[in-house]
């Protein structure tokens, strides 16, 4: 039994606002109105295309894959960093209940032409990661008749960086680049965990370095990189984990690694921060002044500042925890040396 | 003037990897010229497999029977001398990749892991989840910046450049400045990709596989090879062409036309949906030729009898492709599915160390035609191609480039590119690019597709004529030189009308059929007249004038191709 198949398609008349600005010719950004007709089926990118083919051919915007792969059409859709080519109008229109959406382009990187953005900036920010295998040459071979060997376990501890299309979506995203345009960004970070866990490569020490130098502390663990990335890759938990390979490593001479071992060595110690003093710890003498003023504020306000912070009831617990923890860890570094 | 000494057009697997051989010594000025940044390359789209016979899953397996598959799968169009180099060296250059990072799958040895795939008598397609061509153009990138190979981004050849026996460079236009320049250069490398999108909505291929590199050798006086064959694929989706792999029908998906028939059962009541690509593609057209297709010409992958939980289960990226590119979820309603324009078999004519006949000029990976993969190409076979060539390519150049100086430029070289982008900016257009685009493609998809004969063939190549004429009275409307993709598009709308004259024109002389050029007026093969690689120049009334040349046996004689 067989049945004539007539595909649904609905139809919503629709307001595409999008940003443009040429520089040179444009004093600032302003934003255009078309009007068209929306089909289910229809992504971003075929209503730009079909915008750009009907009704304005000077209107600007990257695609090449259309199928999310090559990472060329990141832009913001009602202000969310997304892929116009693997996003689906329809279905956002309805969740706004309006007819009308709102293009522009990724934020944090300069405007070249409409949504085009200037993604070297980025491009730049990874190549002083040293984003490549260096080869391990205890894990390499010298000649092309053997591969390496390398188990399906080792791979998937890098395996999901390996995802990154190079968007820049995460980079749009970031609210530490947003703070600080010097800061690496969250993909380039993430490249860089990649090959520092690859056990092929030889050059982590290089890395450690470069993401020092870049920023590898300002990441304020926001998560908005892990939101929005279309490839699932979670930039933010690498950075987490650079960090955590890079005191492993005995780096611990900056800001943010000060910071980190003085929370931890703190709750092992007293069950808690020793909030009045971490100013120091974490800039050094420099941090007197930021003391000073906090003990002055305190006081004007009637209270009696301590720089004592008395040991939590708790406090033997936590050090158990982090007996254990050594103990896990311990096990783990013996296990590799002696397999 | 810029100048170096190799230069390489394209960023592909191919343009990538001749880079990095000829910079690997890091005695010689390499760049690279790319269109789109060079990860965006098509590369990045290939999903399933790279062949080589590394024997890891089955020990039994050589390079000989590899080089057996390749040839028979070209339906013995293949020059088996190249094929064989394919084969041979595969082992090594995947190795290679390996050895810079490449993260390929794992076998439970710690081996690089290999599968079955179509036409191979032995799993040798190595992979790396469903991203294999996503992780080498990737690894070969970042070993680019290693090396200090320099990239310009976002840059469009415009032409080559050659005093008729060596090469002398480039003229190119910087997209985002609107500038155009010259790269002196003493060898090049043209590694441009595939003309596929001169099917336009029907293909697999990116937006920017228009076959630049090729139309630009052509109009150089460079011969282009075999053009005729173009892959197609049964399963494209709808609306962007975009790739159902086999797996949504091999775990037990319909096809079903308009009328809602699973109508394999007309075409091969035995192996139904899982018969050959081909078959299933000419199956396909047939019945929206004779009137079953849906509303838009469509037939329809069904899937709602799997039930929601093996959908969801077993064809996840599958239904999550469907939701966001066609905006169908396959648990609820059929799959709409047209064949796609998938591989260009067809390329720039070389030898095996990609050389042409100009000395310094080069072509390699889609874009080139050794010919290794004949009428037909096998699956994960052009992976391999761009490796294999990419590296001769570039050791080859390095090698010349070592040994001449630099070649020397007339003062007067970058007026003709000058001229053709100010006829195309200046004055109004009575013309559409979408429309011409457009009419190309169909043009293309109904007379010169999957299915072809006499008739239509010499009505598309009498279309196209038109169509260029049309295309002369073209003018770019957005008049700004910044970043203009208007621009671009026009660009690359000439250079695929000229490739898809040349198709036409092979696949109308071409009276047998063979591979995946199906002639439905000869459905035989013949290799009494036509064991014969298609030539094409440019006459000097700017059509594509042919003439054929023998293709190389050397172990292997032609037999039925029967799977
Ligand atoms: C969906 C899909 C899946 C596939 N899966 C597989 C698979 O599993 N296994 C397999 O072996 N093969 C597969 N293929 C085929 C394979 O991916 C391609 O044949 C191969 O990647 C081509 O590589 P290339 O280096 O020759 O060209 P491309 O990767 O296409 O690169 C071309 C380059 O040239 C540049 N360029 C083009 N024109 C110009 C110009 N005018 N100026 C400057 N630069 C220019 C572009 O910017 C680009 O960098 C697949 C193809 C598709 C479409
Ligand atoms: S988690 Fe860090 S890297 Fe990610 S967006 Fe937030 S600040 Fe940026
Ligand atoms: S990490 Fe994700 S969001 Fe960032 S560039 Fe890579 S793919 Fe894009
Ligand atoms: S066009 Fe390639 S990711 Fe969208």
């Amino acid at each position: 039994m067989t049945e004539k198949i007539t595909p649904v398609r609905e139809k919503i008349l629709s307001n595409i606002r999008i940003q443009r600005f040429t520089p040179g010719k444009d004093r600032s950004p302003y934003f255009d109105n078309f009007k068209m007709e929306v089909e289910t089926g229809m992504t971003i990118l075929e209503v730009l295309r079909h915008i750009k083919n009907t009704q304005d051919s000077s209107l600007t915007f990257r695609a090449f894959c259309r199928s999310s792969i090559c990472g060329s059409c990141a832009l913001r859709v009602n202000n969310k960093t997304v892929l116009a080519c693997s996003t689906q109008l329809m279905p956002i229109l309805k969740d706004f209940g309006k007819a009308t959406v709102t293009i522009t382009p990724m934020a944090n990187l300069p405007i070249i032409r409409d949504l085009v953005v200037d993604i070297d900036p980025v491009i730049e920010k990874l190549a002083k990661m040293h984003p490549y295998l260096v080869e391990n040459k205890d894990r390499v071979p010298e000649t092309l008749e053997k591969e390496s060997l390398m188990s399906q376990e080792e791979l998937e501890a890098f395996g999901l960086m390996t995802d990154c299309i190079l968007c820049g979506s995460c980079y749009s995203a970031c609210s530490a680049v947003k703070a600080d345009s010097n800061y690496a960004g969250p993909l380039t970070i993430a490249k860089a965990y990649r090959f520092s866990v690859d056990p092929r490569d030889d050059f982590r020490g290089m890395r450690f370095q470069a993401a020092m130098d870049q920023g590898l502390w300002s990441c304020v663990q926001c998560r908005k990189c892990i939101k929005v990335c279309p490839k699932d890759t979670r930039p933010a938990d690498s950075i987490r984990d650079m960090r955590r390979i890079s005191i492993d490593a005995g780096i611990h001479d900056s800001p943010g690694s000060r910071r980190a071992k003085a929370y931890t060595d703190d709750v092992e110690r007293i069950g808690q921060v020793n909030k009045p003093m971490l100013p120091v710890i974490v800039h050094g003498t420099k941090g007197w002044a930021a003391i000073e003023a906090a003990e002055a504020g305190l006081k004007k306000h009637g209270m009696e500042p301590t720089r004592q912070v008395c040991s939590l009831p708790g406090q033997s617990g936590a050090a158990k925890i982090y007996a254990k923890v050594r103990e896990i860890e311990g096990k783990k570094k013996g296990g590799k040396t002696n397999g | 003037m810029l100048t170096y000494d190799v230069l390489i057009v394209g960023s592909g697997g191919a343009g990538l990897y001749a880079a990095l051989k000829s910079r690997m010594e890091e005695d010689l000025r390499v760049a690279v010229l790319t269109k789109v940044y060079p990860t965006r390359s098509h590369t990045s789209a290939a999903q399933g497999g790279v062949n080589a016979a590394l024997a890891n899953k089955d020990p039994t397996d050589t390079w000989e029977q590899h080089w057996f598959d390749t040839v028979k799968g070209s339906d013995y169009l293949a020059d088996q001398d190249a094929a064989e180099l394919l084969c041979r060296e595969a082992p090594e250059v995947i190795r290679e990749m390996e050895h810079w990072g490449c993260p390929f799958d794992r076998t439970t040895e710690g081996k690089i892991a290999q599968r079955p795939f179509g036409g191979a008598s032995k799993p040798r397609a190595c992979h790396a989840a469903d991203k294999i061509g996503h992780v080498m153009l990737h690894t070969l990138y970042e070993q680019g910046l290693r090396h200090g190979v320099d990239y310009f981004n976002e840059w469009l050849t415009i032409s080559l450049l050659h005093d008729g026996k060596r090469c002398q460079g480039v003229n190119a236009l910087d997209t985002r400045t609107g500038k155009l320049h010259t790269i002196q250069a003493k060898a090049v490398i043209l590694a441009t990709g595939g003309y596929g999108r001169i099917y336009w909505n029907r293909t697999s291929n990116a937006y920017g596989n228009t076959g630049d590199g090729l139309a630009i050798a052509y109009r150089a006086g460079l011969p282009l090879k075999d053009m005729e064959f173009v892959q197609f694929h049964p399963t494209g989706l709808r609306r962007t062409g975009i790739l159902m792999s086999e797996g949504a029908r091999g775990e037990g998906g319909f096809l079903l036309n308009g009328l809602g028939e699973r109508f394999m059962t007309r075409y091969a009541p035995e192996k139904m949906e899982l018969g050959p690509r081909d078959l299933v593609s000419r199956a396909i057209e047939t019945e929206v030729r004779q009137g079953r297709g849906g509303p838009e010409g469509e037939v329809f992958l069904d899937l709602t009898h799997l039930g929601k939980e093996k959908i969801a289960e077993r064809l996840p990226q599958i239904r999550q492709l469907c939701i966001d590119f066609e905006g169908v979820d396959p648990i609820e309603e059929p799959i709409p599915i047209k064949p796609t324009a998938h591989y260009s078999m067809g390329g720039i004519h070389t030898d095996i160390n990609g050389l042409t006949s100009i000395e310094g000029v080069y072509a390699a990976g889609e874009s080139g035609c050794v010919s290794v993969h004949g009428a037909n190409r096998l699956g994960g076979n052009s992976l391999l191609d761009i490796l294999v060539f990419g590296r001769r390519a570039g050791n080859h150049a390095l090698e010349y480039a070592r040994s001449v100086e630099l070649p020397s430029m007339p003062k007067d070289i970058l007026a003709s590119a000058e001229t053709r982008i100010k006829s195309l900016m200046e004055g109004e257009s009575e013309e559409k690019l979408a429309d011409i685009r457009r009419d190309m493609a169909n043009i293309m998809a109904n007379k010169a597709g999957i299915y072809r004969n006499a008739a239509d063939l010499t009505e598309a190549v009498e279309d196209l004529v038109e169509l260029k004429a049309r295309y002369k009275r073209l003018k770019v409307k957005d008049k700004c030189k910044v970043f203009n993709t208007e621009l671009v598009a026009a660009l690359e709308l000439e250079n695929m009308l000229d490739l898809a004259e040349v198709v036409a024109k092979g696949a109308l002389e071409r009276t047998e059929s063979r591979g995946a050029h199906s002639r439905e007026d000869f459905p035989e093969r013949d290799d009494k007249s036509w064991l014969v690689h298609t030539v094409a120049t440019r006459g000097s009334d700017e059509r594509p004038v042919l003439h054929f040349d023998p293709v190389t046996i050397t172990r292997f004689q032609p037999e039925a191709r029967t799977y």
